[in-house]
């Protein structure tokens, strides 16, 4: 009888461990990488694979669906370095193939970020772009001239770019060709 | 005694090791087993997930507009500050489910349906929608099939809805999403009043 216990309990311990092992880490196998930003677009597929369904419903998460659009998160610039809110960032790119595509930042808990401005982000409609569509925006706490991307006073924050109505398809191997803006860090405070 | 001994002490320590085995191969069979099965419970039973949090207490046909992301909103972690959210729930055991949607040509709209599990059955923009107008119903086989049904019983020169999609879903409770998108923050307001007609309704069953 004791022996039975102890496989009982031993499997019980390894089971549990393995799944909150495996639903600590990132949603899903399914990564996407462009340099700073990484997508995963098979959370609004209806093929998800189990361990991104547990990882979604654990975390509350309603992703977008495939076809309404693309979402990216950056957490650390070109570098590699994470994101620090005491430092601006010049976030530069040509024109996203998509209907809107809007950037914002986040506290490293989701909520969105308290700034000096009171804007929440930007979206391509509002845009200063370049003759050709080149467009260039500062992320800093001090305003800047041109496009500003407000930042908060938390220190770590995350950015959120998102392609709605995008012309690339997830399902692809389209994602060689998108390409999405570049994270460049400039002075720190 | 020595060369003796020490081979019968190996022989004892293998024979015990192999006895071991069908025990270890037990905890690894009911280790993996509960592993899969919390995983695949884990979606229907999880408190926070997004179907308990967004949709779960909604009256049947009720649209529940989502609240605007903001920095004092903790419950809308990560969403969109352009994006206006509206949720419904649908149970088909009551009936199927329809959901219209008009866009206004301007402001990006897209309508999700999903499972209660968080698996995303349909997602669609206002650009793959016939003239940007969105009218699906959502049933089960069962459902689908009485409809054909019934409408093989009547004149066969009856005009067919055809701006219409028909999901079947493969589970009857879910709920579905309508994102409407600001071009500029200023106008999320606006935009939200608007609300691009959204509709959400159960419809008769088919008899």
């Amino acid at each position: 009888m004791r022996p039975l216990l102890a496989v009982a309990i031993a499997a019980i311990g390894l089971g549990l461990a393995a799944t909150v092992i495996v639903l600590s880490g990132e949603p899903g196998f399914e990564r996407v990488q462009l340099g700073p930003w990484t997508s995963y677009p098979h959370l609004g597929a209806p093929d998800i694979d189990p361990y991104a369904r547990a990882a979604a419903a654990l975390d509350g998460l309603a992703p977008l669906g495939l076809n309404e659009g693309l979402a990216f998160v950056a957490r650390t610039d070109d570098s590699g370095a994470a994101l620090d809110s005491r430092c601006a960032y010049r976030i530069s790119g040509s024109d996203l193939p998509a209907r809107l595509w809007t950037l914002a930042a986040y506290r490293a808990d989701g909520r969105l970020q308290t700034n000096l401005a009171g804007r929440q982000g930007l979206s391509s409609a509002g845009l200063l772009r370049a003759a050709g569509g080149d467009f260039v925006i500062a992320a800093a706490r001090e305003a800047r001239p041109g496009n500003w991307l407000p930042l908060g006073r938390s220190r770590s924050f995350v950015l959120a770019l998102r392609l709605y109505q995008a012309s690339t398809s997830a399902l692809s191997s389209a994602y060689d060709g998108l390409s999405l803006p570049a994270i460049a860090r400039e002075a720190c405070s | 005694m020595s060369v003796a001994g020490a081979r019968a002490r190996v022989a004892a320590g293998l024979d015990r090791a192999i006895s071991l085995v069908p025990w270890a191969l037990a905890v690894l069979f009911g280790a993996v087993a509960l592993h899969l099965l919390t995983l695949l419970a884990l979606p229907a039973l999880a408190p926070g997930s997004a179907y308990r949090r967004l949709a779960a207490g909604l009256p049947l046909g009720e649209i529940r507009l989502l609240p605007r992301a903001t920095p004092e909103h903790a419950d809308a972690a990560f969403s969109d500050p352009f994006a206006v959210v509206a949720v419904c729930r649908f149970d088909l055991s009551k009936g199927p489910q329809r959901l219209r949607a008009t866009a206004d040509g301007d402001h990006p709209l897209s309508v999700s349906v999903r499972l209660a599990d968080g698996a995303v059955i349909y997602s669609g923009s206002d650009a793959q929608a016939p003239r940007g107008r969105f009218n699906i119903l959502i049933v089960t086989r069962a459902q689908a099939d009485a409809i054909d049904a019934a409408q093989d019983d009547q004149d066969e020169d009856a005009p067919p809805a055809s701006d219409e999609l028909r999901l079947i879903s493969p589970r009857r409770k879910g709920f579905a999403m309508f994102r409407l998108l600001a071009l500029r923050e200023g106008e999320v307001e606006s935009v939200a009043a608007q609300r691009a007609g959204f509709q959400c309704s159960v419809e008769k069953p088919p008899s």
